[in-house]
């Protein structure tokens, strides 16, 4: 059966990359056309700055093309490129990390105390919060959640381009769950 | 409860609507009935809902961005880089292998040169004498002989000088005398070692009357070497039987007066 990459079919990217591997430029613009907007969701839900976002998708890109000759046929392109992407934001993290102490919290589990809607109303921000809570969340548990939630994938879609069973996929999804359940217990007023 | 437990993995699924369709009839079913779950699907609820916020947010983001233009922008950049990268490349294997074989062959080149001229080539003359024939600086061939013959007179002279002061000092030395003994046998020595670069300069410019008295001297000189340190009266007397044979102190006196005659 013929799969779907967004407007991309799994056969159209093989010949895309043995094109790329020969120096196509037009085929490297289409490739970057079908992938663009999965990578820039990705890497916009773990860095949550649109510029560093955009930087994130060039340097994905340009990544992609450096590794693209040790790509191998029928091998899940869709995965092997979110997985550059996922590395390249997690370093980019990193690399924050290190310059700038504050943002510790968006990497680190239980530093921050996030604010409930009781302590002061302006502070209250659900966005930053379930962005903060995503962000604390193990890997593979994270990048679940954002293909469900933001990018509105499937189980069966997410499991394709993890590689790994729609199983393992409800698991992690029922765990990230739970996790952020825990975390933002005090806003969501509940609590396991 | 344990009815619960058999729900409570599948809530998520449920509400994310993954779920086959009987599994999700038996779950809502079960949530009618149990206040438990329902505030568990609630609290779940209000979590997908503060996503649904963010996901807006990411909305209005990607809106912002020329999803037509990037692209293009991003393929340019991409292949401007690798350009880049090539050349640096291209640089790189140029300097690396274009150069470094002139550079070994330059440097073999030397290492042999220098090898061939140090174990093949050998001087025929004193380096002093080729040193002159090498020499770029113009001068008259006759000059340069007549320097030559010069300073070759001046240290025979010098020579015979001293050979004749030690051979008179040997003359006049008694056995008991030990340590004029001593210090006569290195003046001897000294003299040896300079009559053999002498010898050089004499066969270059012919000073054949000099020569042969240098030899007579020097084959003296090798027979006092030959014998013990300390001389007996008899072995004195052979020496100045010697000397007196063959009228050495005579002829020195007499090539020495010569040489400085033709000096002058």
């Amino acid at each position: 059966m013929e799969q779907r990459n967004g407007c991309i079919s799994e056969i159209e990217v093989e010949f895309l990359v043995e094109r790329i591997k020969q120096g196509d430029k037009e085929a490297f613009m289409k490739i970057v056309e079908g992938y663009q907007q999965k990578v820039f969701i990705l890497a916009y839900s773990m860095v949550r700055n649109r510029e560093d976002a955009l930087d994130l998708v060039q340097e994905t890109f340009m990544r992609l093309y450096e590794k693209i000759q040790t790509y191998r046929p029928k091998e899940n392109f869709t995965a092997w490129l979110m997985q550059i992407a996922r590395n390249l934001s997690i370093d980019f993290l990193r690399r924050q990390k290190s310059r700038k102490k504050d943002n510790l919290d968006v990497l680190e589990l239980g530093r921050v105390d996030l604010p409930s809607p009781s302590d002061d109303p302006a502070k209250f921000n659900p966005k930053e919060m379930i962005h903060k809570a995503v962000a604390r969340l193990p890997e593979k548990q994270k990048l679940v959640f954002i293909l469900h939630h933001y990018d509105e994938l499937k189980y069966e879609e997410i499991a394709e381009r993890l590689q790994i069973s729609v199983g393992t996929v409800k698991s992690l999804h029922f765990k990230a769950i739970q996790k952020l359940r825990k975390i933002l217990a005090p806003q969501l007023g509940g609590g396991l | 409860m344990n009815r619960c437990h058999k729900y409570k993995r599948d809530l998520v699924a449920y509400l994310s609507n993954e779920l086959a369709p009987s599994r999700a009839q038996e779950v809502a079913e079960h949530l009618k009935h149990c206040s438990a779950c329902q505030k568990e699907v609630e609290e779940i609820k209000r979590l997908f809902s503060m996503s649904k916020d963010f996901k807006t947010e990411l909305q209005e983001v990607m809106s912002t961005v020329d999803w037509d233009k990037l692209p293009s922008i991003l393929t340019d950049r991409v292949w401007k880089r690798e350009e880049e990268r090539q050349k640096k490349l291209v640089d790189s294997w140029f300097y690396r292998w274009r150069w470094q074989p002139l550079a070994a062959g330059l440097i073999f080149g030397l290492l042999l040169g220098a090898f061939f001229t140090y174990f093949v080539i050998k001087p025929q003359k004193p380096s002093f004498l080729t040193a002159r024939q090498e020499s770029k600086v113009s001068v008259p061939a006759d000059f340069i002989e007549k320097v030559d013959l010069a300073l070759a007179r001046r240290e025979t002279i010098d020579y015979l000088d001293r050979s004749q002061y030690l051979i008179l000092e040997l003359l006049q030395t008694r056995k008991q005398d030990e340590v004029s003994i001593f210090l006569t046998r290195d003046k001897i020595q000294q003299l040896l070692t300079e009559k053999k670069y002498l010898n050089a300069q004499l066969d270059d410019v012919k000073l054949l009357k000099a020569k042969a008295i240098c030899d007579q001297i020097e084959l003296l000189f090798l027979e006092l070497t030959q014998l013990s340190s300390g001389l007996s009266e008899a072995e004195l007397e052979r020496v100045r039987e010697m000397i007196e044979e063959r009228q050495l102190l005579l002829k020195i006196n007499l090539v020495k007066k010569e040489l400085q005659q033709s000096e002058v």
